[in-house]
């Protein structure tokens, strides 16, 4: 068990009448990386404000050490901060940038000197220490930006979406080097984004945010192999949704009938159903597969389109009910790609692969 | 026509697509190269042709004490107005854009009142027995009337009320052009409040400080209403003399070499503002 480093104690933040963060409870263990994930209004970043003291919670606490920071104003609490817009300071030059938070501290200048040479080349611009920001490429000034958030060794780093202003390719350079310097630094690294593939790639943990509220908590693994809500399995990765309804369960396994009437026994379900009660049965799309195994349920569809991925196939097929789905099964030798509309073909999957969930409201 | 036209253009030997320009061009030459260059004229041969007027001036602990004083009024107003401008033209930058465009309108309304009827205000206001000096002493504060008027105070409040709306537009512009996101880095890097205004806020907006500060300072260099009217006889500034030297003395030649020691020390000041401005930008000021 880690120690208790970062705890955040039934955190809510109102605005009026609006509830952005809901009783949030967190444990973060020294040198986590921990990634906020969740759609925009979902109350993260506010949750990660409150941390570095851009917004007071209208409620709950937050302990670093065991002591609150909700009365340390934010120059005091020794918080390091990436944030999403580019923030250097346009009139220093990427040394001084680098320098500012030592300056502020009035360290000595051979350790400033030595502090922002050790800095940069952990974010590897040696080079670049006499330009100016507006001289640097945004993935640049990300990247001094986190060395000037690292020089004064915080213990906590947060990170405010940091990649959304760069393309593609640079944002996955980038999260590389940001697992390199958590490895390297060991800083306990709170990770605010939207985007669930850079989520998995960073993080030890996740935490999903939805409506103010944590969903779900854990590996990017448990998320995704053990989703706790139909939310969580549409969120993480792709999924596909069946409507099913339930007949009974039995130490988390379950019995549904699709809309046409077939019966697929031991489903996952790990929430409580009445009999009869309407649900949504997720299939992940690489759970598919195109021939029979012992074991697996099936569907009788129609075949919209099929295309060849080398070492997937992607099949799009609606069911006989109109719920399309989109399968992504391992390519074997037998099937043709591009074979255009089939009615009347099966696919199979696996029902210990497939999750069952009540209907949310509204849905 | 057109041949006619080409014919006419052509031995000024302007170059292709400067020919728009050509309207303005006539405009300042006519309306201010001409006259700047009669009164250069003027300096150096009335009375007499050479430069016995620039002596005079120059030579004079009188006139000396006058161009001393003005450029302490200027110097003095300058400061002033920055001090009152900058908080004004911050919350101006951070305030919601609705409110802002009021607070400007109010602004700019100041701007379009008559020059002399808000001086004449200040007259009111300040005088031995001015609404202020009455209201202190009614409130038992002071005993004696303070000395707000005809003298340099007076002169400094009346026109820092004048130059802010000059002072205030530039630095609106500047301030609003620095994310505030920037200041909260530097509150986490952690700046106090203090720290983060003096190496952060304070180096952004020097530029805007730099024009409204040298527009105030070469306003006030030239000014003569509020001088006038709130000044003491003890410190006249430059304006005064040149209207005096021309009104009551008909010293044209003298009041032309005054005019034109303005004008060099004001231009002087604008080169010497690009040179400061554009080399702290380029070094970053650390």
């Amino acid at each position: 068990m880690t120690q208790l480093f970062l705890s955040i104690r039934k955190l809510r933040k109102a605005f009026g009448a609006f509830t952005a963060v809901h009783d949030v409870t967190l444990d973060i263990p020294k040198g986590e990386f921990l990634t906020f994930l969740g759609p925009s209004g979902s109350g993260k970043s506010t949750t990660l404000y409150a941390i570095a003291g851009f917004q007071d919670p209208t409620s709950g606490d937050v302990l670093l050490q065991g002591k609150s920071l909700l009365s340390v104003p934010s120059h005091k609490r020794n918080i390091g901060m990436v944030f999403q817009r580019y923030t250097l300071f346009p009139h220093l030059s990427v040394a001084e940038n680098v320098a500012f938070p030592l300056r502020v501290r009035r360290r000595p200048e051979a350790d400033v000197k030595r502090k922002v040479a050790d800095m940069l080349s952990l974010v590897r611009l040696e080079s670049f220490a006499e330009r100016l920001p507006a001289a640097l490429s945004g993935g640049q000034q990300q990247r001094v930006a986190l060395a000037r958030a690292l020089a004064y060794d915080p213990p906590i780093l947060l990170m405010d979406e940091p990649l959304s202003a760069l393309d593609k390719k640079l944002r996955e350079e980038i999260q590389a080097e940001i697992r390199r310097i958590h490895r390297e630094t060991g800083v306990t690294v709170l990770y605010v984004t939207h985007d669930q593939e850079e989520a998995l790639h960073l993080s030890d943990r996740i935490a999903l945010f939805r409506d103010g509220r944590i969903e779900q908590i854990g590996t990017g693994e448990d998320l995704y192999l053990r989703p706790a809500t139909e939310f969580v399995a549409g969120f993480i990765g792709n999924s596909n949704f069946l409507a099913a309804e339930h007949l009974e369960s039995e130490n988390g396994t379950a019995s549904v009938r699709l809309a046409d009437g077939s019966i697929v026994k031991g489903v996952k379900a790990t929430h409580k159903l009445e009999r009869g009660q309407k649900a949504r049965l997720m299939v992940r799309p690489e759970a598919f597969r195109m021939r029979p195994v012992e074991g697996n349920a099936s569907l009788t569809v129609e075949i919209v389109d099929m295309a060849f991925f080398g070492d997937r196939r992607r099949v799009v097929v609606r069911t006989g009910w109109g719920d399309e789905i989109d399968a992504r099964p391992i390519s074997d030798s037998t099937d043709r790609s591009n074979v255009g509309a089939v009615a009347g073909r099966q696919i199979f999957f696996d029902p210990a692969a497939a999750f069952l969930f009540p209907a949310e409201q509204g849905a | 026509m057109s041949v006619e036209a080409k014919q006419g253009i052509a031995p000024l030997r302007i170059p292709a697509g400067l020919g728009g320009l050509l309207p303005a061009l006539i405009l300042i030459g006519l309306f201010f190269v001409v006259p700047v260059l009669a009164l250069l004229l003027r300096s150096v041969t009335d009375p007499a042709p050479g430069l016995q007027n620039y002596a005079a001036l120059l030579g004079d602990v009188t006139y000396a004490r006058v161009f001393f004083n003005t450029f302490l009024v200027a110097l003095v107003v300058t400061i002033v107005t920055v001090l009152v401008a900058f908080p004004v033209a911050w919350m101006l930058a951070i305030m919601p854009a609705t409110l802002a465009s009021v607070l400007f309108g109010i602004i700019i309304l100041s701007m379009w009142t008559n020059l002399l009827t808000r001086t004449y205000a200040w007259m009111v206001l300040l005088q031995r027995t001015g609404v202020i000096n009455r209201t202190l002493m009614g409130a038992g504060i002071i005993d004696q009337p303070l000395p707000l008027i005809n003298n340099l105070t007076g002169v400094t409040i009346g026109m820092v009320y004048i130059m802010l709306p000059f002072m205030i537009l530039p630095l609106v512009g500047t301030l609003r052009a620095i994310d505030p996101m920037t200041l909260r880095a530097a509150a986490l890097c952690g700046a106090s409040p203090l720290a983060a205004f003096r190496r952060i806020l304070l180096p952004l907006s020097l530029p805007g400080i730099a024009a409204g500060g040298l527009m105030v300072f070469v306003m006030s260099l030239g000014y003569f209403v509020t001088p006038a009217l709130l000044g003491g006889t003890s410190n006249m500034m430059l304006a005064e003399m040149i209207a005096q030297m021309i009104q009551s003395l008909l010293n044209w030649g003298l009041g032309s070499a005054a005019a034109f020691i303005l004008l060099v020390v004001t231009m002087a000041l604008y080169a010497l503002q690009l040179r400061l401005v554009g080399v702290r930008r380029s070094t970053g000021g650390a």
